[in-house]
């Protein structure tokens, strides 16, 4: 009797060791009846909108990136104060053979629940030039070709995102950012240069292809500080072949994918900052390169292995803005579109191709 | 009689308080986005949840029984959802925690490494992650039962 009880457990213990080995529950289960079962709670089971929608670009946890300018013309003014619709003589002309650098950006979720999303990220961006055949045209040219050649520029963001569902369709996105950019080094610069960026949007996601959203923001991406309607729009068609992912007028692109390993994006993202140059800054006044560039571009991105993906971006990169101010005691200023204060210096940049190649590690 | 006390000492040996504890998680789950059911059960010393039921078990593609399409290994692309496994290897930890698992995502064919958290008798936090748990999110998962 012992040794046919201890075989039976043996044989029970074998039978569902095998079994736990498999996906697939192969028995003859009635499943029917699970039609009929219902939450043990009296209160409804409170539901929230996803904050992604299926076939999306895969969303960044972290990504190193390096990014390429083939060679285009600079064209700076005098330093002096020019008007928003002059277009003063050069100053100073050179010819940048290279502009780029290394870039690591980061979305760490911070608290990431159905109910609550919040991702804070550290990211740097370091731009370096190589300029050549230097002209100084007048006598009070600012010297910016050297100083960038020399410095280059760079950015210190902190990011953070908080998405908010109300319910099952309705959300909240939330966006603050604080940037530290300039042509320093590890000594940084002064903390009241750091200029501070936000959004918020109110948004539906009606099914699980679509989600739109509405809001406003305060943007450096045009250079200057400015506020901007911001319109979301993210869709996947249903056979997932093709979507939008847009965000203006920050970026727009449409998507094609090809599998669910690899995919296409076309379209554009607007990129800037205001960038301290610290040998022009005096006296406590912060003078400020107010970078805005359009990027028109393709996006290959694809798998490699795992959760890390393979980005590939070509485009050209199109002068915005790269005109300077000069800022009592730092302090900002709007101007906007329409504003009529005038610039410390008026510059033209020419508008090269540019290439970023990208890795990953993304949220499934 | 040999066999009554052999019997009561390998179940008093199986059945020890902390599986009592650990078998608090078997029963029948609704996960936050309402799209299925999902039933726990015990298997040897592990737990593993099956999914019994789809808020929509029809592929609008093909008109038949959704399967997991997006496996990505192409051998299972054909097995229905219905009765698929995502829940494997989970070993109760103390404390109303169970860990070592994992869960599989069908609407992406992704897995991840999983850890379960009993919030009250009712309700579940399930935390999928990539790697470190820093990389994932948490659903709650709500108990169901049989309509009486």
């Amino acid at each position: 009797m012992k040794i046919r009880l201890f075989l039976l457990a043996g044989l029970l213990l074998a039978f569902t060791h095998v079994f736990a080995q498999q996906d697939v529950d192969d028995d003859d289960e009635d499943y029917d009846i699970y039609d009929s079962f219902e939450s043990v709670d009296a209160k409804p089971v409170k539901r929230y909108a996803n904050s992604k929608i299926v076939g999306l670009s895969p969303q960044r946890f972290v990504t190193l990136s390096w990014d390429a300018q083939l060679g285009y013309d600079m064209n700076f003014s005098p330093l002096g104060e020019f008007a928003p619709d002059s277009d003063p003589a050069p100053g100073e002309t050179g010819r940048a053979r290279f502009t780029g650098g290394m870039r690591l950006n980061s979305a760490i979720p911070i608290i990431s629940k159905s109910s609550f999303i919040w991702q804070s990220g550290i990211n740097f961006m370091d731009v370096r030039y190589n300029i050549q055949d230097i002209n100084i045209l007048s006598e009070d040219a600012a010297g910016l070709a050297g100083i960038l050649n020399e410095n280059g520029l760079r950015n210190l963001n902190w990011t953070n995102t908080f998405y908010l569902p109300f319910n099952e369709f309705n959300f909240m996105i939330i966006q603050s950012q604080f940037d530290m950019s300039g042509d320093y080094d590890f000594d940084l610069q002064p903390f009241n240069t750091i200029r501070s960026s936000f959004a918020v949007l109110y948004g539906k996601r009606p099914n699980e292809r679509k989600q739109w959203a509405v809001g406003a923001s305060r943007t450096y991406r045009v250079g200057n500080v400015n506020y901007l309607p911001i319109v979301m729009y993210n869709w996947t068609s249903v056979d997932r072949k093709w979507g939008t992912e847009i965000l203006f007028p920050a970026r727009a692109h449409g998507r094609y994918t090809f599998n669910p390993n690899s995919m296409l994006l076309f379209g554009y993202e607007l990129e800037g900052q205001s960038y301290r140059i610290g040998a022009l800054s005096e006296n406590g006044n912060s003078f400020e390169i107010r970078r805005g560039e359009l990027r028109p571009r393709v996006d290959f991105q694809r798998r490699l292995v795992g959760y890390f993906w393979l980005g590939a971006q070509a485009g050209f990169r199109y002068d915005w803005s790269f005109d300077a101010d000069n800022m009592p005691n730092a302090k900002e200023f709007f101007r906007g579109l329409f504003g009529n204060q005038p610039f410390a210096m008026r510059n033209n940049l020419g508008s090269p191709v540019y290439f970023n190649v990208s890795i990953s590690f993304v949220s499934p | 009689m040999f066999a009554l006390m052999a019997l009561f000492a390998f179940s008093a040996f199986i059945l020890k308080p902390a599986d009592a504890e650990g078998d608090k998680i078997v029963g029948v789950w609704e996960p936050g986005h309402g799209k299925a059911k999902v039933k726990i059960e015990k298997i040897a010393d592990k737990y593993y949840g099956k999914i019994v039921w789809l808020l929509e078990p029809i592929d609008p593609d093909t008109n038949k029984p959704k399967v997991d399409k997006n496996n990505p290994d192409e051998s299972m692309r054909n097995v229905p959802l219905k009765g698929y496994r995502i829940l494997k290897d989970f070993v109760y930890k103390g404390n109303g925690e169970w860990a070592e698992g994992t869960i599989y995502d069908p609407e992406n064919g992704n897995t991840y490494s999983c850890e379960i958290k009993m919030k009250d008798d009712n309700t579940l936090d399930i935390r999928g992650y990539i790697g470190v748990r820093t990389f994932g999110r948490t659903d709650t998962w709500k108990r169901l039962q049989m309509k009486s």
